[in-house]
């Protein structure tokens, strides 16, 4: 094992070399010249959060899916997406879904392949976390809707619901903006390729892990055709860790982004994986346990059912 | 307060927004289907999932938190309360999820509180976490006791503890358990009060000189007396043991307690013995015996019959010559001696001198009387004590039983501290089989018994099973936490918080009451002789010793060490107080240290002289 990893180790160095080796003020001046500057982030005061709050509040969106059962098709899927307020008054909006292949008709997901049926689960939780979404912004009209996670997810996963909110929210005006942790793009890789200084494509988080201070971030106006006049996105450091989160926000309100960077980094705890509090904070309500989820299924179905179709056989014995 | 989680027939879980539980207190779960439920807290906690212990998760700034509460949450106010409540009565079925719960009203848990009034029980405490039901609990159980807590007197303001002593007709005897400081004695001492105040006949062993009742507790606003509720009575001073009315078994017991007996010297006794003997009797017997054999033989006490120089030595030496030739044989020198030892060791201590009449006519009267001595002396004492009055109180039941007359003698209680020490596990001890059978029979004849101890482990098992109510106060060793667990129905929630209790703080599992109550022992009305921590004691002690013996010699400083024996003469003459000089010199430098005087050397010697100001 110990040589196996030595190898591998070995092997990104030579095929990433060139990139690990980058001087973090070299890229930092490709960046400025071929991406776009450099910014400084501060966090608002006291007086902004206390004018955020009383325009609205924040509301942070997220979603859980827990699966129940065993092996395709008997399991059943909960799903669970949650809008939140950071008003105390203000009540959680909620939409419970659930899905399990054995009640597609003719089972045809389940008899192609397992790649489908990922499909069908994303979709699902992509959709109820914009549902939820629309559903804040039309009854609580909040400042802000901050979702977990990228809207290209949303615009892939359900197109026209997702249009269906950004058109609320640019009605209402109010703010809409994603926050990505495990960012995928490949701006400045693809950048480095088409200049020749690489030979072979590098993930963003790759090249800018460690090499941003603390609140930098660079404004990232893409060419790709889906995003196309959609969205604009942000890449910083937000907290101690030396990963990068990315920022998106509805081309509409780009003007603001800053505005929102600043906000997102007054969020976050210095020593945390660099996500505002708030959506961690939706993240943890959204969860089902795994308790609650059996007390649900043992309260509501009949345990004919319960029995025949979702108590792993491994746990029966 | 709603139900939160898994329910089961007997538990659930209640979590609430804003109301931290407390453990032992009362609470009515609504269920929709089954109506109220009532249950007791066992487990309490608070939690605030964003506040995590566990560093895996994000530890959050405070400027961050300050942020969020701009924006309208507070995380600290998150903060919720979750407790643990099990049934009463087992529910017909699982509650419902989310039920409302409530504070019971008194009413609704009087019965489950209360099964006595302050004129009919023992008016002991308070019930813990009671708070909430103050308000609204009838007059009657209000402004009955104080507590004492950090040092001040506390007003009444939970529910009070009142056991019912009726019912030690059913449950007889009383278990007090608690490790060193917990609050036995105190608590004790409160029982005993309760009991004065229904005139039940009480004797208490005391060892520890410390069941006096004639000391207003210093604390206690309001005038209690117990004059003439009680007696302290002490071995060898104002009781003891007639002799003439012992049995051989008695005396066997007696001596036995005292020192333990060989089989030879049992044998002494069932052979030199008689009943109706006097002391006296009995030792000359002994000592006849003795001084025969130890001259060896018929021939040689012949001889000196031959050669008494009058009659009465002649006498004397045949009356010995008679008691060789009868008793030799049967009984060595050697237990003959340790017989004697021992009975003289008991009449020292002037345990023959006076009889248990004192202690019987107290009785007959409801007082309690506080038998104090040492505990070697109480051990003897109480099993010839205890013994007889045992058997008393059975003659008169059964005599009422056979319809047969005999002499009235009341039912009454045993109470002892330091039980283990009157009835050890393991080993046999004199006062053990009296208590045993108490233990086993006294319900019947209406002897009760309420034995206090730091070492339940070290008590009689079969004593300690007939314990049907115990107080248990603080317990921190494992082996006592053990025992406890296996002879109470504490659970296993209570046995865990038993190192933690406060000092008067207690657990009383009664069978009366059928479960366990949390409880704190009332502010005594008296004080123990002596509470005054022993350091401050000793303290004082020589402080007051300083300051008289300067005041003696002021006016005699200065003066040289080669003057001592002056000094030492004259204080004998003035004062009557003896020193050595050897002793003043060691006095007058203790003063030196403590600053009272000082200390120069010149060339004559050493000069003690005052403290010029
Ligand atoms: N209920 C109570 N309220 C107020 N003070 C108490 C209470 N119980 C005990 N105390 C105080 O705590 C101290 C120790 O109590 P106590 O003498 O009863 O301990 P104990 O259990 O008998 O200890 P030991 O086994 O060493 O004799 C005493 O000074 C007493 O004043
Ligand atoms: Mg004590």
């Amino acid at each position: 094992m110990e040589n196996k990893l030595k190898k591998f180790n070995d092997e990104v160095k030579k095929s990433y070399g060139n990139i690990l080796n980058l001087e973090k003020n070299n890229l930092k001046n490709f960046i400025a010249s071929n991406i776009g500057p450099i910014y400084k982030s501060s966090k608002p005061s006291k007086e902004a959060y206390l004018n955020y709050e009383k325009l609205g509040g924040i509301i942070g969106v997220d979603g859980s899916v827990n699966r129940k059962g065993g092996a395709s098709p008997h399991y059943v899927d909960f799903f669970r997406a949650l809008a939140k307020s950071t008003k105390k008054q203000v009540e959680d909006r909620i939409i419970n879904e659930i899905y399990s292949p054995i009640l597609d008709k003719d089972m045809k997901l389940v008899l192609e392949d397992d790649g489908e049926l990922e499909n069908k689960r994303n979709q699902i939780l992509s959709k109820i976390e914009v549902e939820v979404a629309i559903d804040a912004a039309k009854e609580l009209k909040p400042f802000l809707i901050m979702m977990d996670g990228t809207f290209i997810r949303y615009i892939i996963d359900c197109k026209s619901t997702w249009e269906e909110l950004r058109d609320v929210c640019e009605r209402e005006k109010i703010l809409l903006i994603g926050v990505i942790e495990d960012i995928k793009t490949h701006i400045i890789g693809s950048k480095l390729l088409e200049m020749g200084y690489t030979d072979r494509l590098s993930y963003d988080r790759e090249l800018l892990f460690g090499r941003l201070d603390v609140g930098e971030y660079i404004v990232i106006e893409d060419s790709d055709k889906t995003r196309a006049g959609q969205l604009t996105s942000a890449l910083m450091r937000s907290s101690n860790n030396p990963n990068i989160i990315g920022i998106d926000i509805i081309d509409t309100q780009r003007g603001r982004l800053s505005e929102m960077v600043d906000l997102i980094f007054g969020l976050t705890p210095e020593n945390s994986r660099g996500v505002p509090i708030w959506l961690d904070i939706v993240d943890s309500e959204v969860k089902i346990s795994h308790n609650t989820m059996e007390a649900y299924l043992e309260s509501y179905l009949d345990s004919e059912i319960y029995e025949r179709y979702f108590v792993e056989t491994r746990s029966k014995r | 307060m709603k139900v939160v989680g898994i329910t089961t027939q007997q538990e659930v879980f209640i979590g609430s927004k804003d109301r931290n539980f407390r453990i032992n207190e009362f609470l009515i779960v609504e269920d929709i289907n089954q109506g109220d439920i009532l249950g007791e807290v066992i487990e309490a906690h608070t939690f605030n999932r964003y506040i995590p212990l566990d560093t895996g998760r994000d530890f959050v700034d405070d400027s961050v938190l300050e942020s969020l509460k701009a924006l309208g949450y507070a995380i600290d106010e998150e903060t919720i309360y979750i407790s643990k409540v099990r049934f009463l009565n087992e529910a017909n079925y699982p509650v419902e999820t989310g039920s409302s719960v409530r504070i019971p009203k008194f009413s609704e848990v009087k019965d489950f509180m209360l099964k006595s009034d302050d004129e009919n029980g023992l008016t002991l405490g308070v019930i813990r976490n009671t708070n909430d039901m103050y308000e609204d609990m009838d007059t009657e159980y209000k402004d009955l006791v104080y507590t004492f807590e950090d040092g001040s007197l506390i007003e009444q303001r939970e529910v009070p503890y009142i056991m019912d002593i009726r019912s030690m007709h059913q449950y007889p005897h009383i278990g007090v358990f608690g490790g060193s400081g917990s609050g036995k004695s105190f608590g004790l001492r409160v029982v005993l009060e309760e009991i004065m105040k229904h005139n039940v006949p009480t004797i208490i062993l005391d060892p520890h000189f410390e069941m006096d009742f004639s000391a207003k507790a210093s604390y206690l606003p309001d005038e209690i007396s117990y004059e003439n509720k009680f007696v302290c009575l002490q071995v060898g001073k104002q009781v003891g043991v007639k002799f003439e009315d012992l049995a051989s078994q008695d005396l066997k017991n007696l001596l036995d307690a005292s020192s333990h007996l060989t089989d030879s010297m049992n044998n002494v006794i069932d052979v030199l013995f008689r009943n109706r003997d006097s002391l006296y009797s009995f030792q000359n017997r002994m000592n006849d015996l003795t001084e025969s054999q130890e001259l060896g033989s018929v021939d040689k006490i012949l001889d000196r019959i031959n050669s008494a120089s009058n009659d009465e030595e002649r006498k004397a030496w045949q009356r010995k010559k008679e008691v060789f030739e009868k008793y030799d044989k049967t009984c060595s020198y050697n237990s003959v001696k340790g017989i004697m030892w021992r009975l003289k060791r008991l009449e020292n201590d002037g345990v023959f001198s006076k009889d248990i009449k004192a202690i019987e006519d107290n009785m007959q009267v409801g007082r309690l009387v506080v038998i104090q001595g040492n505990t070697r002396l109480l051990q003897v004492f109480s099993t010839y004590l205890l013994n007889n009055l045992y058997h008393k109180r059975r003659s008169y039941k059964d005599a009422l039983y056979n319809k047969t007359a005999s002499e009235y003698f009341p039912p009454f209680i045993v109470v002892t501290d330091e039980a283990h020490n009157f009835a050890p596990k393991g080993y046999d001890s004199p006062a053990k089989s009296i208590l045993k059978e108490i233990s086993q029979e006294g319900r019947k004849y209406g002897t009760f018994l309420i034995l206090a101890t730091q070492r339940p482990t070290l008590l009689d098992e079969t004593i300690t099973a007939q314990l049907n109510s115990k107080f248990i106060f603080r317990t921190v060793r494992a082996s006592d936490i053990q025992t406890i667990k296996e002879e109470t129905d504490l659970t296993s929630e209570e046995t865990n918080r038993l190192p933690y209790l406060r000092t008067g703080d207690v657990f009383i599992s009664s069978a009366s009451m059928g479960r366990t109550i949390y409880g704190r022992i009332r502010a005594a009305h008296t004080e123990s002789p002596h509470t005054e921590n022993p350091f401050d004691e000793l303290k004082k002690k020589s402080q007051e010793k300083n300051i008289n013996f300067f005041e003696i010699i002021k006016d005699k400083l200065p003066v040289m060490s080669t003057d001592m024996i002056n000094l030492a003469m004259e204080i004998e003459r003035e004062e009557e107080i003896r020193f050595t000089v050897e002793n003043l010199e060691m006095k007058l430098s203790e003063m030196v240290e403590k600053g009272y005087i000082k200390k120069e050397e010149n060339f004559l010697g050493q000069k003690y002289s005052l403290i010029e100001e």
